[in-house]
């Protein structure tokens, strides 16, 4: 049988499936490590999307370049950072008011 | 040439003793007075503003600074005061001295330069101020030609008699430094208007004295309100005098921007030109324009002249030391408003006949009116001051009826002539009674003021009385006085000219002028049961308390030289000539032998007369009983002493109508100004305070806030470019 040979419009339909289902998870869920979960695959969704770009370019020169990759490596890198000091806050908050509901964290207000 | 290039010179010698006195001997005796007190241990602290019990004094004040023209506070004069007084009035005397030659020389009484100096004048000074491609040249200019020596003769004698006469005057009043600082910034300004070639320095050199008159009407920062003699506060005097003064100026700047619209320049060389560059052609087919510029001009002189309706200020002013009403209010600033319109009297004549009727006819307005008010005023200083806008009031009619009869046979000889006299006659007159006031307060403590608490004071200070004396029979046009010439000839011109109107109120004035100035002069140095019949005082007859000694040297001297000044200065018959090329000069033989003019002697004499039996065979106290007990005696008695209501009138205008315009706007400005400011700050801080209720402080609620929004823009961005596309192709 014939493999399917993935096209652009299916790495661009799985980045923002990946996208909508890290967006709810940010949304909807309580737990702050659940919303920190759901940031990650919006951001790991984003990089599907620049690597596909970048790879199914044919504008010469840019073809030539991997500046979609360098990006994704990028991401990936803030993202760790940003999962470290993310679960650093996480647990300050956990050891003042032991609990890591956002709803009802609600300093940041009038 | 040079001789009269360098009275520049003249010029800034006033200003020049200022800075001296401001920054170096004032500086000096303020210094030295702390000195002197850290020296004692002791607090003395002579200061301009004082407040020690005037009681150990022998005072009877009723409290303490209410009075301090002469204040124990201040015992002697320290050195660096005196010598203030000593620079001020030794580079005045240069400065009197060198004018007094240029006069002389130009009039070819004496030859010194060998110059003649022309008609048109020579420019002394010249400073470019602002320049504009397209306009004149903004010029600080100065000039002398003969009309502004003859002005320039006036302004430094009186100066320098009142600067040597100051040094007794106010030998116990606090801040003499500051004093004599003001007067030479005073004679510098008005030697700005004395010399100024366009109408931007003479404005400039206008309101410098009126800056000057202020602070010096002003001087006594200290004293208060009378109330029981009328009197108000100097501080408030001053102010009165500063913001009438702005009204008339009001005009004045409107008129020189109107002839500097139309014709692109201020010197009053180039506006009184002739042919093409002349003021009429400028104004072709408009010369009601130029008549309106002109009596908008003339608005500045009413005010600084105080003519009527802007005379309110001038006896109010009085509240200043007697020398500064003597120098500046009587004899100096308060003609500078006929000094200027003689300046323009070119311009004048270029306006055709309607605006010197207006001037003289102001003049003759205010000549009857003051003199009507000065009849029954009862305040020394009043009199003269009431008495000074009567005689400005001759001025303005000698130049209207010049300008209108006859302006090239006359020029702005006859107004300039009786500003010339009065000059010297009325500063007499304002120094005598600051001679009597000087010495009253020696004998009483008090400042006296009212007449009717002098009386045969000629007993006590003969030299004083004497020279009041012959100051009183100039201004009352006694033959071959001073005043004589220079105001029966106005008056004669006012027949002349064909104005019986005119002719009658000068005349009438005149009559009436006699009989208020002898009645201040019997009421004040003599009265009934003197000696000569009440014209001259004993020491019995005298009203008030103590026992008042004759002024010092430093004030009789200023008053015997200005005696014979109001003796000779009439004597000037080649004035009219000297002042305009085409004039005739006046003849004493046509004057003499003119039965008109012993017209006005007569009516002068029935005017004394009358003054002579009332206040020297009825008695003051008999006058006042009848006067009170006959209802329309009482009534005129009333209306004149109280000015006519006019005073009232304004009073009551400024606190209902002025003040009431500014209430509304003032309601205006808080309500609706304001109310939109305020109300556009309300209105943000309300919408802040419903919106930050969206600030939840959760987290999610904010990205939902981001992701909707950025959602929101994606479906708007999406549509936009489907529309721009021309449809919806989805896929």
């Amino acid at each position: 049988m014939d493999l399917i040979h993935p096209t652009l419009t299916h790495f661009l339909v799985l980045g923002a499936v990946l996208f909508g289902i890290g967006l709810y998870g940010a949304l909807a869920k309580r737990n702050a490590i659940a919303i920190l979960m759901g940031i990650e695959i919006m951001l790991n969704a984003v990089n599907i999307t620049l690597v596909a770009f970048s790879f199914y370019n044919t504008v010469k020169p840019y073809s030539t370049f991997l500046t979609g990759q360098i990006f994704a490596i990028f991401i990936i890198t803030v993202a760790a950072a940003e999962a470290a000091v993310a679960l650093a806050m996480i647990i300050s908050i956990y050891r003042k008011r032991s609990t890591v509901d956002v709803g009802e964290i609600n300093l940041m207000k009038w | 040439m040079a001789f009269y290039q360098y009275s520049w010179t003249i010029l800034f010698a006033p200003l020049l003793s200022f800075v001296v006195i401001i920054f170096g001997t004032r500086m000096w005796d303020l210094a030295s007075r702390s000195r002197m007190a850290a020296g004692n241990g002791a607090i003395h602290v002579y200061d301009d503003a004082h407040a020690l019990d005037h009681n150990t004094h022998g005072d009877d004040h009723a409290d303490p600074g209410s009075d301090d023209d002469d204040d124990p506070q201040v015992p002697r004069l320290t050195t660096g005061a005196r010598l203030s007084g000593y620079v001020a009035v030794v580079i005045m005397l240069l400065a009197c001295i060198y004018s007094w030659l240029l006069l002389l020389d130009s009039t070819g009484a004496l030859r010194i330069s060998g110059y003649t100096l022309p008609y048109s004048g020579i420019d002394i000074f010249n400073y470019s101020w602002a320049s504009a491609s397209y306009l004149a040249p903004y010029e600080i200019r100065f000039h002398v030609d003969h009309l502004a020596l003859a002005m320039m003769v006036v302004v430094t004698s009186v100066s320098l008699l009142v600067y040597f006469y100051s040094q007794g005057y106010m030998e116990n009043s606090a801040g003499y430094a500051r004093f004599f600082s003001y007067l030479s910034l005073f004679t510098f300004s008005m030697l700005v208007i004395v010399f100024a070639a366009n109408f931007l320095v003479i404005f400039i050199g206008w309101e410098l004295v009126g800056l000057s008159s202020y602070l010096l009407i002003g001087y006594w920062i200290n004293k208060r309100a009378k109330p029981d003699e009328d009197r108000p506060q100097p501080a408030t005097a001053a102010m009165q005098a500063f913001i009438v003064n702005r009204i008339g100026d009001v005009g004045f700047i409107i008129g020189i921007m109107i002839l500097f619209w139309k014709t692109g320049t201020y010197n009053f060389a180039a506006l009184s030109g002739t042919g093409p560059q002349s003021v009429q052609a400028h104004f072709a087919g408009n010369s009601a324009l130029l008549t309106v510029a002109m009596i908008l001009i003339f608005c500045g002189a009413i005010g600084k002249s105080a003519q009527v309706p802007l005379q309110i200020w001038l006896p109010n002013a009085m509240e200043g030391p007697t020398p500064v009403s003597a120098l500046i209010h009587a004899a100096t600033m308060v003609a500078a408003g006929v000094y200027m319109v003689a300046r323009t009297f070119p311009l004048f004549v270029a306006s055709g006949t309607t605006a010197f009727e207006v001037v003289a006819w102001i003049g003759a307005i205010t000549a009857l009116y003051a003199a009507l008010v000065a009849l029954t005023q009862t305040d020394f200083k009043r009199v003269l001051a009431y008495s000074t806008i009567s005689q400005l009031g001759y001025m303005f009619v000698g130049l209207g009826v010049a300008g209108f009869y006859n302006p090239q046979g006359l020029g702005p000889g006859p107004g300039m002539f009786h500003l010339f006299t009065h000059a010297f006659f009325k500063a007499l007159l304002f120094l005598g009674a600051g001679s009597v006031i000087h010495n009253l307060h020696h004998a009483t403590h008090k400042e006296v003021q009212d007449m009717r608490k002098m009386g045969g004071l000629a007993a006590f200070m003969p030299i004083t009385a004497l020279t009041f004396l012959v100051a009183t029979m100039t201004i009352s046009g006694f033959p071959f006085f001073a005043g004589f010439y220079s105001k029966d000839t106005i008056i004669g011109l006012c027949l002349q000219s064909g104005s019986i109107a005119l002719y009658v109120i000068t005349l009438g004035t005149a009559g009436l002028t006699a009989f208020y100035m002898f009645r201040a002069y019997i009421v004040a140095f003599g009265g009934k049961g003197g000696k000569a019949f009440g014209l001259w005082g004993s020491r019995e007859i005298y009203r008030g308390e103590g026992t008042p000694p004759e002024s010092p040297l430093t004030m009789t001297i200023p008053l015997v030289l200005l005696a014979i000044a109001s003796i000779f200065a009439g004597y000037w018959f080649g004035l009219f000539n000297y002042l305009s090329p085409t004039a005739h000069n006046i003849s004493l033989n046509d004057l003499v032998s003119d039965p008109f003019t012993w017209l006005g002697v007569v009516v002068a004499a029935v005017g004394f007369a009358c003054a002579w039996w009332l206040y020297g065979f009825v008695g003051l106290a008999r006058v006042h009983d009848v006067v009170e007990n006959n209802a329309l005696l009482r009534f005129l008695h009333r209306l004149t002493n109280r000015k006519f209501y006019l005073d009232d009138l304004y009073y009551w205008l400024t606190k209902y109508i002025f003040l009431g315009i500014a209430h509304i706007a003032a309601a205006f400005d808080f309500s609706i100004i304001d109310g939109i400011v305020n109300g556009v700050a309300f209105a943000v801080t309300g919408l802040g305070k419903g919106l930050r209720h969206t600030e939840t402080g959760k987290v999610q609620s904010y990205m939902y806030g981001i992701f909707g929004g950025i959602a929101a823009l994606a479906i708007v961005v999406f549509v936009l470019m489907a529309f721009a596309q021309g449809g919806v192709k989805l896929w």
